[in-house]
């Protein structure tokens, strides 16, 4: 734990060759928040015919995943693959998802933490949270209990719409002590699944800690050990052609199989601007996920963030590593309560000399995540809402806004 | 898909299109703004008596009412499943539909062969066929029947009862009609939108027409014709019953191209002169703006047709007579004096109109007419044995009572509407005269704003005379 503490300033000075190759280090190059780059394609394009068929069908038909693949890694039978990947579904347990590079989309990806006022009454906290599980411009949104109360987020393509329509009605109430905008500069890691701007050659690696499958399967009585495995599996770093059935997705679609293949394996091989993935309900596990919220000093450069960031997503216990820009933080880390020795990571935390102050709270409730409502209570599991603010200015009151927003008034 | 003739088992079939006892909607949602969520308010807020079946795999109940998985976990049994899903999950719900045995689909999904998706519409048509599971669509709108309190896709209108039945290939020239019907009282029996019509076609809905009671015409917006040699059939053996009034569209140098990308309507290869010779032959009617495709279809659904030329028109306006007269003469149809028609008659109807009046035809009786004017005029023109039809016109001065003219126009419309003849009338000006036209459809009196509409009707009237004589002596 010591080194860290006493890591000399990193040789990397503007125009210098460290600092050329630091940038090589990293897939995506530093940019602006928010960043459209030719070759992203549409959510409905056919390249993404693959994913869109599986995320479709998956609820009823488990076997658009290769479950020649999943039986051979995980050692069971095709059929009873099928059968537990159906109960997990109805059990609400995993979600099937895809986890966009919203940078290149040309949105900037703005998470925001939010504070109220010690006493403030639990009613007015419940409003709040009503608002936003029912604000569809959230795409993520978590109730949480600790430092701060709330922790949400956003893809726009204009930071003023955000600030405008979304924070606006609301920062300030009386009971709100603040609201801190934290955007995503890199996306390192999500629910277990190395992302974009993880370091080296880690892109879509799976990463849980040592004996933390084998805890989880003990911690909860709805998935054992080989559900979490077929979890494993599928989430594992491996072509398209082992994730998906094509022969199966072509039988459910029509579609050409090859054609499937190829577009998808494009976007999620080469440019790598798409990573489909499992997500586990934890809260239906009876876990808590704690996060931790840094925030370095202000004289530390980028490029030892960087650094410092990749280091933290070396960690395997962190199942969502995520780096801030233009922020008072500078990294998010989330950890498992029930399975993960928090006190451990703390303390790994506090070893870091460049680390100011870490916040920590627990999630409580979830709203949504990647456009996906997840509150099962209300019966919108998995209904998906996609808004974003394309050719809106919501800071002119009556403007044209897309229609499931005016719907949802 | 090309048919040669109307198919039975289709037709058959279609009576559980507008009136099915069940309907399960797949990709039906929880959420207000998507259209698997209009699609069941709109059957629930339209007065739909039958079984609803939301089929949505991640939800436990939609609307309030139990959600399943798939169209084979229902328990009852379902007549039609429309289809609300992206494209790619359409054939699987239709093997669905194919295990539940289904009587009908509808498919309002798009981006099949208009986006170059020939082959998979292709392909899903063919199954259909093969399971003789007739298929409506896809990328169309919806459909419905004000009779039978049925509104099905996502449509925000329900129209008015009438006896006009619509059958169009773009949703939104539907949405425009159904529009009108809510507002200028445009009536309708049922109305169907088609979109890229794989499977299902115009002929088999023409027949279903003709079978219809309540179905007085039929009015068709055309985008491409698959199938000919089935639409002719159709149409030859139904306009000795009722009339057919066609638009057909996409006939421009880039209308070609976009009547494809919208509908995957082919008309490489054809002229509008082929579709004049084509509709000439099956005898339908032919409108070349969708304004008179409106008009004429009201004036078919709502009278009888016009068994000669001999059109008698009374007005208090001598510019709508002009109007009037040159547009008659301009569709080869010129108006006749009213001496050559019936030679008292002009001396008759003197008696309704002040000196400065003219009895020529079009019958000038004044800006001052009142209601008792009209009156005796009308009753005048609809008595003669030699008048085949009454064309009259309103044009408010500051004396004329606009709503006691309608009441005269319906009370002689009602009193002589057993001798058979077409009444239509024309009202032109502002907000009095648009009560007038609804009041007056209300009464079934084909009513309209400009002389130019109202002769289009007449002209229509008349040449559907033609064509039932010709086709009648055919059969």
């Amino acid at each position: 734990m010591k080194e860290e503490q006493s890591k000399p300033a990193p040789e990397y000075l503007l125009g210098s060759p460290e600092q050329q190759s630091w940038m090589k280090k990293y897939f995506f190059s530093p940019r602006g928040l928010g960043f459209l780059e030719p070759g992203i394609v549409g959510l409905d394009d056919a390249k993404m015919s693959a994913y869109n068929v599986a995320k479709s069908s998956y609820q009823i038909r488990p076997d658009v995943f290769n479950m020649n693949y999943l039986s051979k890694t995980v050692g069971l039978g095709k059929e009873e693959i099928i059968q537990r990947m159906q109960r997990m579904y109805e059990q609400r347990t995993i979600v099937f998802v895809m986890n966009p590079a919203v940078s290149v989309y040309g949105w900037g990806l703005y998470y925001w933490m939010v504070k109220l006022n010690e006493n403030t009454p639990p009613e007015a906290k419940a409003e709040l949270s009503e608002w936003f599980q029912n604000k569809d411009d959230i795409c993520t949104g978590y109730e949480c209990q600790g430092d701060f109360d709330f922790y949400n987020g956003n893809h726009m393509r204009v930071i003023d719409n955000l600030l405008y329509d979304v924070l606006e009605p609301w920062k300030n109430r009386p009971e709100v002590k603040y609201v801190h905008l934290c955007p995503i500069r890199r996306d390192l890691r999500e629910s277990h699944v190395n992302q974009f701007d993880c370091p080296g050659d880690g892109y879509r690696e799976v990463l849980w800690g040592p004996g933390q499958i084998e805890k989880l399967a003990q911690v909860q009585d709805k998935l054992d050990l080989p559900d979490l495995k077929i979890i494993q599996a599928l989430n594992a770093k491996r072509p398209m052609e082992d994730f998906f059935d094509f022969k199966v997705l072509a039988e459910v679609s029509g579609l050409d199989e090859k054609a499937m293949l190829d577009g998808i394996k494009e976007l999620v091989e080469v440019k790598r601007i798409i990573v489909p993935l499992f997500h586990l309900n934890f809260m239906k596990l009876n876990l808590t996920n704690r996060m931790f919220v840094i925030r370095l000093f202000q004289n530390i450069p980028c490029c030892r963030k960087a650094e410092i960031s990749d280091e933290l997503s070396a960690i395997k216990e962190f199942n969502t590593v995520k780096e801030f820009s233009d922020s008072f933080y500078d990294i998010i880390l989330w950890a498992y309560n029930e399975i993960t020795d928090i006190p451990a990571l703390r303390a790994k935390l506090n070893s870091y000399s460049e680390i100011e102050e870490i916040k920590e709270a627990d999630m409580t409730r979830m709203y949504r995540r990647w456009v996906c409502r997840l509150d099962d209570q209300n019966g919108y599991w998995e209904e998906c809402v996609f808004t974003d603010d394309f050719l809106q200015d919501r800071t002119q009151p009556g403007g044209p806004e897309c229609t499931i927003r005016k719907g949802a008034k | 898909m090309k048919i040669d003739a109307p198919r039975k088992y289709v037709i058959d079939n279609l009576k559980h299109f507008l009136n099915p006892s069940s309907i399960a909607v797949v990709g039906a949602s929880r959420y207000p703004a998507k259209v698997g969520y209009k699609v069941i308010q709109g059957l629930k807020d339209w007065g739909y008596r039958g079984e609803i079946y939301p089929v949505n795999p991640r939800a436990d109940k939609v609307h309030g009412l139990t959600a399943y998985k798939t169209i084979t976990d229902i328990p009852g049994p379902v007549d039609l499943v429309f289809v609300a899903v992206p494209a790619h999950l359409v054939k699987m719900t239709l093997e669905h539909a194919v295990a539940k045995k289904a009587k009908i689909v509808v498919i309002a999904t798009s981006a099949f062969k208009e986006i170059g998706r020939g082959d998979l519409q292709d392909r899903l048509t063919q199954y259909c066929r093969d399971n003789k599971l007739p298929l409506f669509g896809p990328n169309l709108v919806g459909m419905g029947s004000p009779y039978l309190n049925f509104n099905c896709g996502f449509i925000p209108y329900l129209p008015i009862k009438g006896p006009v039945a619509m059958i169009s290939q773009s949703g939104a020239n539907l949405l425009a009609a159904l529009g009108n019907s809510t507002t200028m009282h445009f009536g309708m029996s049922f109305f169907v939108g088609l979109g890229n019509k794989a499977d299902v076609d115009f002929s088999e809905l023409i027949e279903y027409g003709n079978t219809d009671p309540h179905t007085k015409s039929l009015a068709i917006y055309i985008e491409g014709l698959d199938s000919p040699t089935a639409f002719v059939k159709a149409c030859t053996s139904v306009v000795p019953n009722k009339p057919i009034v066609v638009i057909k569209v996409g006939g421009s140098e880039i209308g070609v191209k976009a009547a494809f990308a919208h509908t995957a309507s082919e008309n490489e290869g054809t002229s509008d002169a082929f579709y004049d010779q084509l509709f000439e032959q099956c005898g339908v009617i032919r409108a070349t703006t969708f304004q008179e495709f409106l008009d004429i279809s009201l004036a078919l659904g709502l009278q009888p047709e016009l068994k000669g030329d001999c059109v008698a028109m009374i007005t208090n306006g001598g510019g709508s007579g002009l109007l009037s007269c040159d547009h008659f003469e301009r569709l080869g149809q010129p108006m006749q004096e009213l001496s050559s028609i019936s030679p008292d008659l002009g001396l008759r109807i003197r008696t309704y109109m002040p000196m400065f009046g003219s009895p020529l035809n079009p019958v000038d009786i004044s800006g001052t007419a009142s209601p008792v004017h009209y009156k005796g005029a009308l009753r005048q023109a609809m008595r003669d044995p030699n008048v085949d039809m009454v064309y009259c016109s309103i044009c408010p001065t500051a004396v004329t009572d606009v709503p006691g003219v309608v009441d005269v126009a319906i009370e002689m419309y009602e009193a002589y509407k057993p001798l058979g003849k077409p009444f239509v009338m024309e009202c032109q000006g502002g907000a009095e005269c648009l009560e007038a036209i609804i009041r007056l459809r209300n009464h079934g009196i084909p009513a309209y704003a400009t002389p130019e509409q109202a002769v289009n009707a007449i002209v229509a009237l008349r040449k559907y005379s033609k064509i039932k004589e010709k086709f009648s002596k055919k059969k």
